[in-house]
């Protein structure tokens, strides 16, 4: 069993604080993802994890050991970085050696671990290379299996598919969840790409300015976002936003922005109707977009320019000037010609509205 | 002149542009040879300088004699062979002592942060500063006091003291070059903070220790000014002995020259052997 558990955590430099209060409790064979734009304290916790990095205040306990005063070597954990890290001066073999051979694993183990791992991962042909005659991905493979060989209690990896290619990264990712399903160890995966973190984590950690915005599985976050940040970091093209104003007019709520207005039914925005305050923003992602009008009272729908199209084969992207505020649509039909300059107009289930609170940001329902 | 004229007037050719392809190539080719003949010149000049008896070496017309008796002359005398072995012991002992320090200093410089490594990179900074000349004053009076003057000591640690300051800056340099994620993979593999510098940070900076240690050497074994300067009877030193041909009798310009082109040789083997290390020391 190998629970991972931060309480309190927090890590300052000086005046600036880097991380403040996490706390999150990651099952055993739990995939957690910390995801979040750079600067926002995502690494560094990881690195605190690691024990490359002193905690300020709070516990770390992995497997019911606190280990805030350990040695990384101590630890039991393997990690993965961003730029590989594999010993230059050592063969792929003796890089998945290394670890174990300072553990006094008998060289028979270490042959057997490493045959193991090699074929887990295909670098059985490179195991006498040195890392600088290997591709991205071979070196990848191989930080994979520096860490698998050790079998340790929780695999970190900060970044680890950053400095590889599109496409690359795709099949990484691919691999790296097959692997997981042979190798199934509590794993902390830090990334800034919320691809990369919707498609590999069990749970989802979103952090800003080193604070935990929002905890729980990619569809969760995807379709219940906290707050107007975690709306606008999941998904892909991001969410659309609007700046409106309320007004109360019968029975219904009147939302009036740039160059739109919407009028809600108070009962299917319980949140909206207990705030008080007189702004809100109105999020749609893209993806719930679809050319056309309204057709009936369960949906809402406006009209602006369509500025520019962007074919993709498989679907078009638009980005529509509505007033002031710039549009995305996603998933229109790619042999649709529409011609910029013209007017468009689209609609929405109400269903997809999300509402956010105009000052604090927080979600409104 | 027409408007047409001025138009169809060829414009002014740069003098490169005005040769033909094959001429601009040779013109390159002669002016390689030509900066090559001007560094290599006073060292052919010290060759042939060296293989000509004393009575020849002021004019290039007296005769086409040329003897190696210069070089046998030179290393009959025992002041010469005592300074060549201790311009070789000092050197190899001050590359040695200095790439020790020097390489911690370096590793310290880039890997920390804090009134340690600062007042440090301070120091540094400050007798980088301080002209080199200065020094020799006030370490002959050290030397002199501690009671290490005219010994292997006396020269050494100067020496040493000069690299640390001089060579830590190429040796963080070198440190930044090498990405730090190795040395933590490292820790979380089983190795200490000092584990990792000496099993993954090290052997990654062999290139520059190489280059370190070949100038550090090269430097040491070329050093006069404090050789002159902390040295005397007790402990001749090449460089010296090499100006010591030039007396109150006359200049042995011939002798001299067979001095120099014998300290040449291992200056030229390390220099020839360590060159890739050096152009990637020299660069950082």
């Amino acid at each position: 069993m190998a629970e991972v558990i931060l309480s309190k955590v927090r890590k300052s430099y000086g005046k600036v604080l880097a991380v403040k209060d996490f706390s999150l409790d990651i099952a055993d064979q739990e995939f957690v993802v910390l995801v979040g734009p750079s600067g926002c304290g995502k690494s560094t916790t990881l690195r605190m994890i690691a024990g490359l990095e002193e905690i300020t205040s709070g516990t770390i306990s992995i497997g019911n050991r606190v280990v805030n005063d350990l040695q990384p070597k101590d630890r039991d954990i393997a990690m993965v970085f961003q730029n590989y890290a594999l010993y230059q001066h050592m063969t792929v073999y003796d890089n998945l050696a290394f670890g174990l051979r300072n553990r006094g694993t008998p060289e028979s183990e270490i042959a057997e671990a490493i045959k193991h791992a090699a074929k887990v991962l295909s670098i059985e042909a490179l195991l006498d290379r040195r890392p600088r005659q290997l591709s991205g991905g071979q070196q990848q493979r191989v930080a994979l299996g520096r860490c698998i060989v050790r079998n340790p209690k929780v695999f970190l990896f900060d970044e680890p598919l950053s400095n590889l290619d599109a496409q690359l990264r795709a099949q990484m990712r691919l691999e790296l969840k097959e692997l997981r399903q042979r190798v199934p160890t509590t794993s902390i995966f830090v990334t800034h790409d919320q691809v990369e973190a919707m498609t590999l984590g069990d749970r989802i950690v979103v952090m800003k300015d080193g604070l935990v915005q929002q905890v729980g599985t990619p569809l969760e976050l995807y379709r219940r976002p906290i707050n107007q940040f975690v709306a606008s970091f999941i998904g892909s093209p991001s969410m659309n936003f609007f700046e409106m104003r309320v007004s109360g007019e019968g029975d219904k709520i009147t939302l009036k922005g740039d160059g739109l207005s919407l009028s809600l039914p108070p009962a299917r925005f319980p949140g909206l109707a207990r705030n008080g305050s007189d702004k809100v923003t109105v999020g749609v992602r893209p993806q719930h977009l679809r050319l056309g009008r309204a057709e009936n009272d369960d949906q809402v729908g406006f009209s602006g320019t369509l500025m520019v199209t962007e074919q993709l084969g498989d679907e078009q992207l638009l980005a529509i000037r509505i007033g002031g505020n710039d549009v995305r649509v996603a998933g229109v039909d790619p042999e649709l010609a529409l011609a910029t300059g013209s007017t468009i107009e689209v609609a929405t289930q109400m269903d997809n509205l999300h509402i956010f609170d105009g000052t604090s940001g927080s979600a409104l329902r | 002149m027409s408007v047409a004229e001025a138009i169809t007037a060829p414009r002014p050719r740069s003098f490169l542009e005005a040769l033909a392809p094959g001429g601009k190539r040779a013109f390159f080719v002669l002016v390689i040879i030509a900066v090559c003949l001007l560094f290599a010149f006073p060292v052919l000049w010290l060759v042939l300088t060296s293989l000509r008896p004393g009575y020849a070496v002021y004019y290039v017309h007296r005769g086409t004699d040329f003897t190696i008796e210069n070089f046998f002359e030179v290393l009959s005398q025992e002041i010469v062979v005592k300074a060549i072995f201790n311009s070789f012991v000092i050197s190899t002992l001050a590359t040695v002592l200095s790439l020790g320090i020097t390489v911690t200093s370096g590793y310290m410089l880039s890997r920390f942060r804090g009134p340690i490594p600062s007042t440090w990179f301070g120091l540094i900074y400050v007798f980088r500063c301080v002209p080199y000349v200065s020094w020799v004053l006030p370490l002959y009076f050290v030397t002199q006091s501690v009671g290490i003057f005219d010994t292997y000591w006396g020269l050494l640690l100067p020496h040493v003291a000069v690299h640390i300051c001089f060579f830590s800056w190429i040796m963080k340099g070198f440190f930044d070059g090498i990405d730090p994620s190795m040395e933590y993979a490292a820790m979380i593999d089983g190795c200490s903070r000092w584990g990792a510098f000496w099993r993954v940070a090290l052997p990654a900076a062999v290139p520059g220790m190489t280059a370190l240690a070949i100038l550090c050497w090269l430097y040491t074994w070329n050093e006069f000014l404090f050789a002159l300067i902390l040295t005397a009877q007790n402990t001749p030193i090449l460089t010296v002995v090499m100006a010591q041909f030039v007396h109150e009798l006359g200049m042995e310009w011939h002798l001299m020259s067979a001095t120099a082109v014998i300290a040449l040789g291992p200056a030229l083997i390390v220099t020839i052997f360590g060159q890739k290390y050096v152009i990637r020391g020299l660069k950082v």
